[in-house]
Parts: C-alpha cells; sequence; structure tokens
C-alpha cells in the first residue's frame, strides 16, 4: 500500500522531472543552454503559449475540448491592434482601452463557442474546431490579409523591458497564472470544473447546472485566449490572421504533456505550465543542441509520446479511447 | 464594424446585378454570359469570368497578387468583387476540386489564373482547363516537361522567378556589410519549396567569393515569423555573439528575426531578406533591414490573370507567340538602402498604374531549365 501511494505521488511530479531532464540533457550537449539569457530567451516564447494552454486546461478539466484558439487568437490581435491605433497608438493614453477590449471579445467569442455547444448539444470538439475556422475568416475579412503594425514603446516594453533578468511579457504571464490558480482553487466555479469532469451524472444530480457551467469554462478560456493574443502581439509588434497560427497544436500538447488528464478532472494549471516549459524547452534546445531541421518535427513527436506515456497512470484506465 | 455593412451592401450589389443578368439573359438574349458556359466548344468568349486560384490571402505576397489581378479586373470597367477567388489553403487536391466546379459552371467562359500549390498538380488543372476549352496561366508550380504550347491556345503562360541570383546578391551586400568576416546564419522557407532551395543556393554561391565568412548554420523556419523569432533565439543561445549577419529566405521571417534579436537589445545587426513587402521597404528605408528583393508581385497577379483573359477573348493568339512569351521569368529588383526611399515612392505609396496589355514589358526572359 505504501509503495502503491508512492509510485502515485511520483508519478504527479514525473512531468516535472521529464522537464528537470531535458534540460540537463541539453545542458551537457551544450553548456550555453543553461544560462539565464537562455531561459529569458525560453520564457518570451513560452509566454503566450502559456496563456492559451492555461485557457484550454479549464475546458479539458470538464472533459471537453476547445479547439477555437487559433480563430480566436487571430480576432482578438487584429482587433486589440486596430483598437489600440484608433485610440491614439499608445498605452499611455486612451489606447489602454484596448487591453479590456480584446479580454471582452475573447470572452464573447468563448462564450458563443460554449452556447452553441451546449444549446446545440454540438460536441465541443466539432463545435470549437469549427467556430475556429470562423475566427480565422472574421480576422481575414478584418484585415483584407493585411498586417497591422504596433510601434508604441510603452507596449513593445513588455518584450524589450526586463526584471530581474526576464522581459515584463513573462511576469505578467506568471502573474495571469496565478490569477488562473486563483480560478482553479479558491472559486466555486474552478472547483466545479472538476466535479464536471470527474463525473457529470453526479455532478449534475447534485444539483449543479452544468451547462451554465461549461459555458462559463468556455468564457474563462476565451479570456485567456486573448491574453495570449496579447503578448503575441507583444512579442513581434505585428498583428495578423496568422498571429494565432500553431497555437492549437502547441497548446494541447502542453496540456497533455503537464499531465491533465484529456478524460477531465484531473490536473491543474500547474502541470500546463510545466508542459508548456517542456514543449519550449524541446524546441528552443533542439535549436541550440543543432538537430538537422528536418529530425525537429519527428523528435518533438516522439519527446510527446515518451512525456505522456511516463506520465499517465496506465493501470487506472480501462480503456482508451 | 462599417467593413462589416460594406460588405454585405457590396454583396448584396452583387448579387442584384446577379439577377437582373440572368433576368436579362433569359429573356433571350443568347449571348449573356451565364449562357456561354454551355457552348463547350466555344473558341473564345467575349466576356469570360475571372478567377485567381492561390494559396491564402493572409500572406503577403499573395495578398498583393490578388490585389494585382482586383487592379486589372478594374482596368476592364468592373468592380473588384468581381474577380473569384479560389483558395486553396495548400492543399493541392482543393485546388483540383475548385477549379473543377468553376469549370463546371462557367464552362468554357472561364480566364483562370493559377499557382496549382505543387508541381504535380499543375497538369491535372490544366488538362481540366483546356478540356472544358477555358483558358488559364500559371505561375510558380509547373513540372519541366510540361509546356504551355503542348496545350496550343488554352495553356496560355508559365511565369515563374529565378531566385538564385537576386538571393546572392542579398548575400553580397550583407557580407559586405559584415566587413567580409564573421559568423553568419541562414534562415530558410519550408524544406521542399522550390523558392526555399533557390534562395539557399544563391546564399551559398556567394558564400565561396568571401573565405573569411563563417557558415554558422542553415535552418528552415518555413516562411514563417514566429517559428524564425523561436530559431532565432536558439541560434543566439547557440553562437551568441558569433553571430554577426542573419540571410533570411523572406521578409516574413525576417521580421520574426529582428524582434529575437530587439529583445535582447541588438539593433545594429545586418540582416537581409526576400520578396520586397511593403514592410521590408519600410524596415529598409529606416535602416533596420539591409537589403530585400521585390519580385512584383502586384504586376505578376494581374498580368497573370490578363494573359488569360485576353486570350480568352481572342484578342491575341497565344500559340503564335514565340516561345519566351508562353514561358518566362518574373521581374526582379534588389532594393538597398541606397534606393529604398525612391522606391517606396514609386512602388509602394501608389501602385504605378501598369498596361495589363503590355503582357511581357517586366519579363525577365525565357525559363532555362537544368538538364
Amino acid at each position: 500500500m505504501t509503495q502503491r501511494l508512492t509510485m502515485e505521488n511520483l508519478r504527479k511530479w514525473v512531468p516535472l522531472f521529464v522537464l528537470i531532464g531535458l534540460v540537463l540533457f541539453f545542458t551537457a550537449v551544450n553548456p550555453n543552454f543553461l544560462s539565464l539569457r537562455n531561459f529569458a530567451r525560453i520564457a518570451i516564447s513560452s509566454s503566450p503559449a502559456l496563456m492559451v494552454a492555461t485557457g484550454v486546461t479549464f475546458v479539458i478539466l470538464m472533459g471537453s475540448i476547445d479547439l477555437s484558439m487559433e480563430g480566436t487568437i487571430a480576432v482578438c490581435a487584429v482587433l486589440f491592434a486596430l483598437m489600440l491605433n484608433a485610440l491614439g497608438g499608445s498605452l499611455s493614453g486612451a489606447g489602454w482601452l484596448a487591453i479590456p477590449g480584446a479580454l471582452l471579445i475573447g470572452a464573447v467569442l468563448g462564450a458563443v463557442n460554449g452556447l452553441i455547444h451546449v444549446k446545440l448539444k454540438i460536441p465541443s470538439f466539432m463545435a470549437s474546431l469549427s467556430l475556429g475556422f470562423v475566427g480565422i475568416g472574421l480576422s481575414l475579412l478584418i484585415t483584407g490579409g493585411d498586417r497591422i503594425l504596433i510601434e508604441d514603446p510603452i507596449f513593445r516594453s513588455l518584450l524589450t523591458v526586463r526584471v530581474g533578468g526576464f522581459p515584463l511579457m513573462a511576469w505578467a504571464a506568471l502573474a495571469c497564472l496565478l490569477i488562473a490558480w486563483f480560478i482553479q482553487d479558491d472559486t466555486t466555479v474552478g472547483r466545479n470544473f472538476y466535479a464536471v469532469g470527474g463525473g457529470e451524472d453526479l455532478a449534475r444530480a447534485s444539483g449543479l447546472n452544468t451547462g451554465r457551467l461549461r459555458v462559463t469554462g468556455f468564457i474563462v478560456a476565451g479570456i485567456f485566449y486573448a491574453l495570449g493574443a496579447i503578448f503575441a502581439v507583444a512579442r513581434l509588434g505585428i498583428a495578423e490572421t496568422e498571429t494565432g497560427q500553431n497555437f492549437m497544436f502547441v497548446s494541447i500538447t502542453s496540456v497533455v504533456v503537464g499531465g491533465t488528464s484529456l478524460s477531465g478532472g484531473s490536473g491543474g494549471v500547474w502541470n500546463t505550465l510545466v508542459g508548456v516549459l517542456i514543449v519550449n524547452v524541446i524546441g528552443n534546445g533542439m535549436v541550440v543542441v543543432g538537430l538537422p531541421d528536418y529530425f525537429q518535427d519527428g523528435v518533438l513527436g516522439l519527446l510527446v509520446i515518451a512525456a505522456v506515456y511516463l506520465s499517465t497512470d496506465r493501470r487506472s484506465l480501462f480503456f482508451v479511447k | 464594424m462599417s467593413f462589416i455593412k460594406n460588405y454585405i451592401e457590396h454583396q448584396t450589389l452583387n448579387r442584384r446585378n446577379l439577377l437582373l443578368l440572368s433576368a436579362w439573359g433569359l429573356c433571350g438574349a443568347a449571348a449573356s454570359s451565364s449562357l456561354i458556359g454551355r457552348q463547350a466548344a466555344a473558341a473564345t468568349s467575349p466576356d469570360p469570368k475571372i478567377c485567381w486560384s492561390y494559396r491564402d490571402r493572409t500572406n503577403p505576397f499573395w495578398n498583393s497578387i490578388v490585389a494585382g489581378g482586383e487592379a486589372f479586373v478594374r482596368s476592364l470597367g468592373r468592380q473588384s468583387g468581381d474577380l473569384i477567388n479560389l483558395i486553396n489553403g495548400g492543399s493541392s487536391e482543393k485546388s483540383l476540386s475548385d477549379i473543377q466546379s468553376l469549370l463546371s459552371r462557367y464552362g468554357s467562359g472561364v480566364a483562370l489564373a493559377v499557382d496549382p500549390n505543387d508541381m504535380p498538380n499543375c497538369r491535372p488543372v490544366v488538362e481540366a482547363v483546356s478540356h472544358a476549352g477555358a483558358y488559364v496561366s500559371t505561375i510558380w508550380n509547373k513540372t519541366d516537361d510540361l509546356h504551355p504550347w503542348d496545350f496550343g491556345d488554352n495553356y496560355v503562360s508559365h511565369m515563374t522567378w529565378s531566385d538564385v541570383g537576386p538571393s546572392e546578391q542579398t548575400a553580397r551586400v550583407l557580407f559586405d556589410a559584415m566587413g567580409g568576416k564573421g559568423g553568419v546564419v541562414h534562415l530558410g522557407g519550408i524544406a521542399s519549396n522550390n523558392p526555399a532551395i533557390e534562395r539557399q543556393q544563391g546564399f551559398k554561391n556567394a558564400l565561396k567569393a568571401y573565405p573569411n565568412i563563417q557558415l554558422l548554420a542553415i535552418q528552415a523556419a518555413d516562411w514563417d515569423t514566429q517559428k524564425a523569432n523561436q530559431v532565432m533565439s536558439g541560434f543566439l543561445t547557440r553562437y551568441g555573439d558569433a553571430i554577426k549577419g542573419v540571410h533570411c529566405a523572406s521578409d516574413t521571417m525576417a521580421y520574426g528575426v529582428i524582434e529575437a534579436l530587439r529583445a535582447e537589445g541588438i539593433e545594429n545587426m545586418p540582416v537581409v531578406s526576400y520578396d520586397g513587402n511593403p514592410q521590408a521597404i519600410e524596415m529598409i528605408a529606416k535602416g533596420k533591414l539591409l537589403a530585400t528583393v521585390f519580385t512584383n508581385a502586384y504586376w505578376a497577379g494581374g498580368i497573370t490573370a490578363s494573359l488569360a483573359y485576353y486570350a480568352a477573348t481572342g484578342a491575341f493568339k497565344p500559340s503564335a507567340e514565340p516561345r519566351e512569351h508562353r514561358e518566362f521569368y518574373g521581374p526582379t529588383a534588389v532594393i538597398t538602402t541606397k534606393d529604398a526611399q525612391e522606391f517606396k515612392t514609386k512602388y509602394i505609396d501608389t501602385n504605378p498604374e501598369y498596361n495589363w496589355k503590355d503582357f511581357w514589358s517586366l519579363a525577365k526572359g525565357p525559363i532555362r531549365y537544368k538538364s
């Protein structure tokens, strides 16, 4: 019994061990990897992905899935940039309103997503995937394929100003993660995400309005996608339809690699942080050790399978679908 | 939200026009455009539908191509919205099936400009169009054994760009700016894409002439700004201060590289790119970027549609033209800090008025095949 308990305890920490193992491995091949400057680089590439992955964590905790992030990010990024430029082009003036504006747009898109899923009883996989395409189309319609540039030095200070060696963006992302942690652990809604994910029938039988909760989950996710969009724009100074590209793969992979179960009910935002770091450490590390690029995608895939294998307790699964 | 309102108004107008036109056609005018499609063997058509088939509009290059196509359509006194856009999203299957649907709708009354997405897809596209008696001009992707003159008039022309030379020129600009010595990295496009291969080849050719330039690494960043950003930060960790210059195979990747450098507080690293997007020209004028290559996608987009259109109306007979008028290279011009400002006023701030009937004015000679 004691042994079993230790195994279970250990398994919880496996993603973290994988992360440390990867860091040690890349450092052994190229000592430059283990430096504050490189960690800052990894932090920059992780910040937008962390927000998106945190958002989708809430949805996955409920046992649903949300694949609309690429469209939502594209729309939020483009409208954020348009609002910022229309309101004077600087955060110091009225431009700061673009931030709550973008978050509101993220929330609205999330609500639409959730309502379609719940009210029309369409599986979240299909509803969100389709809405993602709608989002891409919408942002293309808004921009006409053009890129919107943001020059505001105050906004770009998220990338250019450093505190303790890390850019402001990384600290801001960490603050948002703490908020997500609070939502997850210390609010009724957060606890109910676990209840629905662990067993929807039970949750419903004990009087929980699961439909409303699901919509709430998608709204929270949408807000975090909007945060991800803002960081992604801050990183490059460009808002365009392609801003959302690749976030679907990165965020879902990160959540799963971090140890949050796709069937819902277990895991959380700290797992997601570890998962995002694993994926970005692999991405950065492969360039740093000089792996030929035609190997990189394949190796990433294999490492993801290995990480998921190590972090899931297969004995507790009767079947895998 | 006025853009949505405008869009809906525009679409409603189009719909109204279509209804009016159809009614007019049904009332007995045999020449109505919607009926011409039924005569599969018709040689030419007075008013063919003009269509551009391409990957998607999010990429600045394709955005310029379509803008040129729209400018050509406007030159005929039609509206921009009359250009039919077939967007394949990078799928050859979708490219072909969309074109087949278009042909079954309008038959021979189609003037099609197309990038077939990949080389093997060019043949089925051209065969479908020529079977329907319509007209097609292609750009970029075509196998070496496929030639417009093998299809009579229906396969009007093919244009591509030779990227080796211009890419070598930008590399030389870069190496000179580096003082002829130091480490350099190259960020390439999707490894299997022809332009990615040619641009890397040009870079390597230039390296031979500069023995003191050290090639540190070559890595594909798939034409993608965000990926280039991450690859460049990886390079900074791996090589640190050894990197003295960056050669990028596209403007979009250069933006990511420059932001990765900016995050580290590096402002004056020489970077060169390719494609000549407005943003890149702007950056050259400001001294943030050293050089790029302008491929005039705007002209290419207009002239490719124009060739197909005027062949379809019978204004010229493709089979009567010499071979260098049917397969030719598109224009390329290296833009450096010296000429960026002048270039910007001439080509970026306003698009020059092109004569869309002057088909080969900017062409750069017949395509040469490696055999």
